[in-house]
């Protein structure tokens, strides 16, 4: 009985030592953040650079350049921009309350013509996806994510994701925002989708 | 109540009607030096191998998880999560490999010692799965913002196989349960048993979930093939062990009751013949699982040590009579089939460290070490503890080899509060019969009550761990 307790208490005491040791190094992670924030948008069809004149507002556009009035904000993309070459970390909660910005820049005078902003490449779990937004001026009026997987327990994954957020009436259009539920059953994709999301209306 | 101090010829004088004739039967005794030695080096290396399997299955995920990526609560619980189920995943590999009565594990590590283990690390695999399940809950109802109890049910109701995998682990906490001695005191033997068994069904139950959830395994490579590979291997053994390995060793051996005599009022000696018997691997200490194949019997199968080493003639087995079961084997028939799995145990006189053996038993616990005594070198010492003379068993077969191979043997009878034992139950009364006490292995074989007595008194006269060897069977 003893020794099972001594196995017991080494479970217990190994498995907290191997995720501290992974997640020790969050104090140095938010260094190496800031370049790679950038990284994800390299690949991606729009630059973020020509951005500045449309999203000024935009406190995500902001960050690399540490803008001061949103305090909480450069945390923010630097958890997320960390997530995004890895597909384990899920952006979460963090990513959540800074969709409210592409409402934020509604203010700015856009031609009410109708253009699309492709999302960066996000690969996950089950395979890597893409987000395109036709936006109307600064209204999002079409969503779709590109090269998700497809067939067998994936596939069925990207159908349901597809399926709730995508089209003209999917959650999408009808939150104007990245700020989606978690499809029940398929986590992993419904956070690549958010995260590809929220990049396109950071650029958009 | 005296404590007697000789060898073979007094003890001649405990006049006993029934009993086993001396055993020798034109046979001499085996020559010395006796058989090869079998170090521990087997059962080291199959407990390095366990490490290196238990870090095996948790690699993956380190390897998949990049550094610094484990930010919030959520990812530690969920991480947490998928480590404790990788290495539940892995103990019930071990837990039913280890039970698959493999030869190899049967004669590396000993039975005794794998049921020991068993049993250990079947706490530390419930622990493990419970909380596999309760990070993982907890971890995706924080992800996904939901109650816990929303949550277990979209596990349930929107992930592939995670009905089944809850049944698993319903199925290990009930027999969790069940083997708590508490518990299983309660319950009759062949009941928990066979419950018991039942747990193969979580084995079957919670292969699914791993695959179609599992993080580290749900994409086709080199760890989900491998994890898919430690299954075969696992059913594969079993299916040696359990199945095609005994058979072949009955068809080969084909046992059967010759006679059954009795050694004492509770005592009885079950003799048995068969084919090539000296063709059997067996080293004295070692036991077999018995079925015992007549329409009382067949059903259930006891460990019970071999009580003569052997030979060409027959294999004998030395039962005291305490349940239902052992009572039922005094009215044995002649002629009546027996199903023999084994043999197994690290009991044995191979697996001593030093040259020299003192061997300490107490009532019918004399069976595994009579047998030994004729494979341990001259000098070996035997100290036979018994509540009264009649409870002596064997003794004429103890007087022989006593003569035949330079045993001395020493019959301390009356119990534990008698001057007797007392006078001999302490480290310098030990040492007064056996002074070069701690240059000996000592191997005991009685109640749990002597010997955990024994063993603090051999530890506190100086006898290293490793050579004192126990053959308590607990299971």
């Amino acid at each position: 009985m003893r020794r099972a307790l001594l196995a017991i208490t080494g479970l217990a005491a190994g498995t907290t030592m191997l995720v501290v040791l992974k997640g020790s190094p969050g104090a140095s992670q938010v260094v190496p953040d800031r370049p790679v924030a950038e990284a994800p948008v390299a690949p991606s069809t729009p630059d973020p650079t020509p951005a500045p004149p449309g999203a000024s507002a935009n406190p995500l556009g902001s960050a690399p350049t540490g803008s001061a009035p949103t305090g909480s904000a450069p945390a923010k993309p630097g958890a997320k921009a960390g997530a995004g070459p890895t597909p384990d970390a899920t952006p979460g909660s963090t990513a959540r309350p800074t969709t409210a910005a592409p409402k934020a820049s509604t203010g700015a005078p856009k031609p009410a013509t109708t253009r699309t902003v492709t999302g960066p490449v996000v690969s996950y779990r089950y395979g890597s996806l893409q987000v395109r937004i036709t936006l109307n001026g600064t209204r999002i009026v079409d969503a779709t994510a590109l090269g998700m997987p497809q067939g067998g327990q994936s596939g069925l994954r990207s159908d349901d994701v597809q399926g709730s957020y995508s089209g003209t009436a999917g959650e999408v259009v009808a939150r104007q925002s990245a700020n989606l539920n978690t499809v029940s059953g398929a986590t992993y994709t419904s956070d690549a989708y958010r995260q590809s999301l929220q990049a396109a209306l950071d650029w958009a | 109540m005296k404590f007697v101090s000789v060898t073979q010829q007094d003890t001649s004088a405990t006049g006993r009607g029934a009993g086993t004739p001396p055993p020798s039967g034109g046979r001499p005794a085996a020559p010395y030096p006796g058989l090869p030695r079998r170090g521990p080096g087997g059962r080291r290396a199959l407990t390095a191998l366990f490490w290196l399997g238990l870090v095996a299955a948790v690699l993956p995920w380190w390897l998949d998880t990049p550094a610094g990526s484990l930010t919030d609560t959520t990812e530690l619980l969920t991480a947490a999560g998928r480590i404790t189920g990788l290495v539940a995943g892995y103990l019930l590999l071990v837990q039913v490999l280890m039970m698959s009565r493999l030869g190899v594990l049967e004669r590396w590590a000993g039975g005794e010692r794998l049921s020991r283990v068993h049993r250990d690390l079947g706490a530390t695999l419930l622990v493990a799965v419970l909380a596999h399940l309760a990070l993982l809950v907890v971890g995706y109802a924080g992800l996904e913002r939901k109650s816990i109890f929303r949550e277990v049910g979209s596990l349930l109701g929107d992930y592939a196989d995670m009905v089944s995998a809850f049944v698993a682990a319903g199925i290990m906490v009930a027999v969790g349960v069940t083997a708590v001695r508490a518990v299983r005191r309660r319950l009759p033997y062949e009941l928990w048993y066979h419950l018991h068994l039942v747990s193969y069904l979580a084995l079957l139950l919670g292969y699914g979930h791993q695959f179609s959830n599992g993080a580290q395994l749900y994409e086709p490579g080199p760890v989900r093939t491998g994890w898919v590979a430690a299954y075969l291997l696992v059913v594969a053994a079993l299916v040696w062990g359990r199945v095609i390995s005994p058979l072949a060793f009955n068809l080969r051996h084909r046992l059967r009751v010759t006679d059954v005599v009795a050694e004492s009022p509770d005592t009885i000696s079950i003799y048995l013949t068969g084919h090539r018997l000296n063709q059997i691997d067996l080293l004295g200490g070692q036991y077999f699982r018995w079925r015992f194949l007549n329409p009382g019997c067949w059903w259930q199968s006891h460990p019970f040590s071999v009580s003569a080493a052997g030979n060409s003639h027959w294999l004998r087995l030395t039962v005291k009579v305490v349940g239902a079961h052992t009572a039922e084997l005094r009215d044995l028939a002649k002629g009546t089939r027996v199903w023999a799995v084994g043999p197994s145990g690290t009991f044995t006189a191979a697996h001593r460290t030093r040259e020299r053996a003192l061997l300490i038993a107490g009532g019918s616990g004399i069976a595994p070490l009579r047998a030994m005594l004729e494979e341990l070198p001259p000098g070996t010492a035997l100290i036979y503890r018994a509540r009264t003379r009649a409870d002596v068993l064997l003794h004429r077969e103890l007087d022989w080899l006593a003569r035949a191979r330079h045993t001395a043997v020493w019959y301390v009878i009356g119990s534990r509060d008698d001057p007797g034992p007392r006078q001999v139950m302490n480290p310098e009364g030990l040492r007064r019969l056996v002074p070069d006490l701690t240059r000996r292995d000592v191997y005991l074989c009685g109640p749990g009550g002597l010997v955990d007595e024994a063993v603090r008194v051999l530890r506190r006269a100086g006898v290293p761990r490793r050579q004192i060897h126990l053959a308590t069977f607990e299971l």
